[in-house]
């Protein structure tokens, strides 16, 4: 029988300056910080208040022993400063490649550094062959991110809560530097 | 290594007629369809599918987060899903709970009772808690007849903070009037 790795199998991955492992209870100052902040978190459905932020929280660590796959955080000079990961929850008809990260831990290509470790875990661990990610039309930072990812549209599809979103892909031929 | 998810050491309680441990994957089609049918609507519902794996998430998460949880409800002689019971405590929540739900075909049978009983029990144990209380909505005489069955008594009422869900408030006896 092949379950799912369970949450205490889960991986740890390292970059440069980034850590990135499952969340757990420590990280519940840093999404409740991102999500009172609703200027940060608004492509994210903040603002949120505390106890809706823990459940996030706890949602994405669910996540990781209903999928085996989730959302990493992502510790920086030993503070965390955001998450990335993939994300599918039932009923959505896609998984995505998500990140978010906290106001002061923008502008320093660490989404990136943290997207690209997860596409070669996706790759590497998962044996996945492509990643999808997706976003609303007017979310221009995550398309230019996912662009410089070598994310290209794939297809356009209405979600379950009437949102129109271009779906983008992202072979896993070769992650990094080289496109595929 | 330390585990996120304690889930290597976790506990797993037998009553006469069930086995009490985390929720796991296995559980999730069970408890997504209890969560999305009118059975959910004294705790909320009932939920789109998307909300119910959130929630179905949150219910495993809260165990890594607090150490403890919601039990699943494994009926012991056909290994089915039962529904769920056992410590809460969400952010936000006024004091530690002793939450309950079952599923339809669950409903009759005592197993509710039964389960509560041990996941208090093993509360006070275990976790060393002094007092629990159970959150029932006041239309709700089914669930305030378990309360009064644990030997409950009502203690106020708690608005959530967000929704406005008023709920009753029902005390549990102390660990030593329990036992």
């Amino acid at each position: 029988m092949s379950a799912p790795p369970t949450y205490a199998s889960a991986p740890r991955l390292q970059t440069e300056r980034l850590s990135l492992r499952p969340p757990r209870a420590q990280d519940a100052g840093a999404y409740r910080d991102f999500y009172a902040d609703g200027a940060a978190s608004a492509f994210y459905g903040g603002p949120l208040p505390e106890h809706r932020a823990w459940m996030r929280l706890a949602a994405d660590i669910g996540h990781w022993s209903l999928r085996g796959f989730g959302v990493f955080a992502l510790v920086h000079r030993g503070e965390t400063v955001g998450g990335c990961g993939l994300h599918h929850p039932q009923g959505w008809p896609s998984h995505e490649l998500t990140w978010w990260l906290a106001p002061g831990a923008r502008g320093a290509g660490l989404a990136r550094e943290a997207s690209e470790a997860v596409l070669g875990w996706a790759r590497d661990a998962l044996g996945w062959t492509a990643v999808e990610t997706h976003m609303k039309d007017d979310n221009l930072p995550a398309r230019r991110l996912a662009e410089r990812l070598g994310f290209a549209l794939h297809r356009r599809e209405t979600f379950p809560d009437g949102v129109a979103r271009d779906v983008l892909r992202r072979p896993l031929g070769a992650v990094g530097g080289a496109s595929a | 290594m330390s585990a996120p998810l304690a889930f290597a050491n976790s506990p797993r309680l037998e009553t006469e007629r069930l086995i009490l441990r985390p929720p796991q994957a296995s559980d999730a089609a069970d408890e997504m369809a209890f969560l999305a049918s009118d059975r959910a609507a004294g705790i909320g519902g009932p939920f789109h599918p998307m909300q119910a794996f959130r929630s179905v998430a949150g219910l495993i998460g809260h165990w890594g987060l607090r150490g403890y949880g919601f039990f699943a409800l494994e009926e012991k002689t056909t290994g089915r899903y039962m529904g769920r019971v056992g410590p809460w405590f969400p952010e936000g929540w006024p004091e530690p709970e002793i939450g309950w739900s079952v599923v339809g075909e669950a409903e009759g049978k005592g197993y509710a009772y039964e389960a509560a009983l041990a996941s208090r029990a093993w509360a006070y144990d275990a976790l060393g808690w002094i007092t629990a209380i159970s959150l029932v909505e006041a239309t709700n005489d089914r669930s305030a007849g378990l309360a009064r069955r644990m030997g409950c008594t009502q203690d106020g009422t708690w608005t959530h903070p967000l929704d406005g869900w008023v709920v009753d408030i029902w005390r549990h006896p102390a660990p030593e009037a329990a036992a």
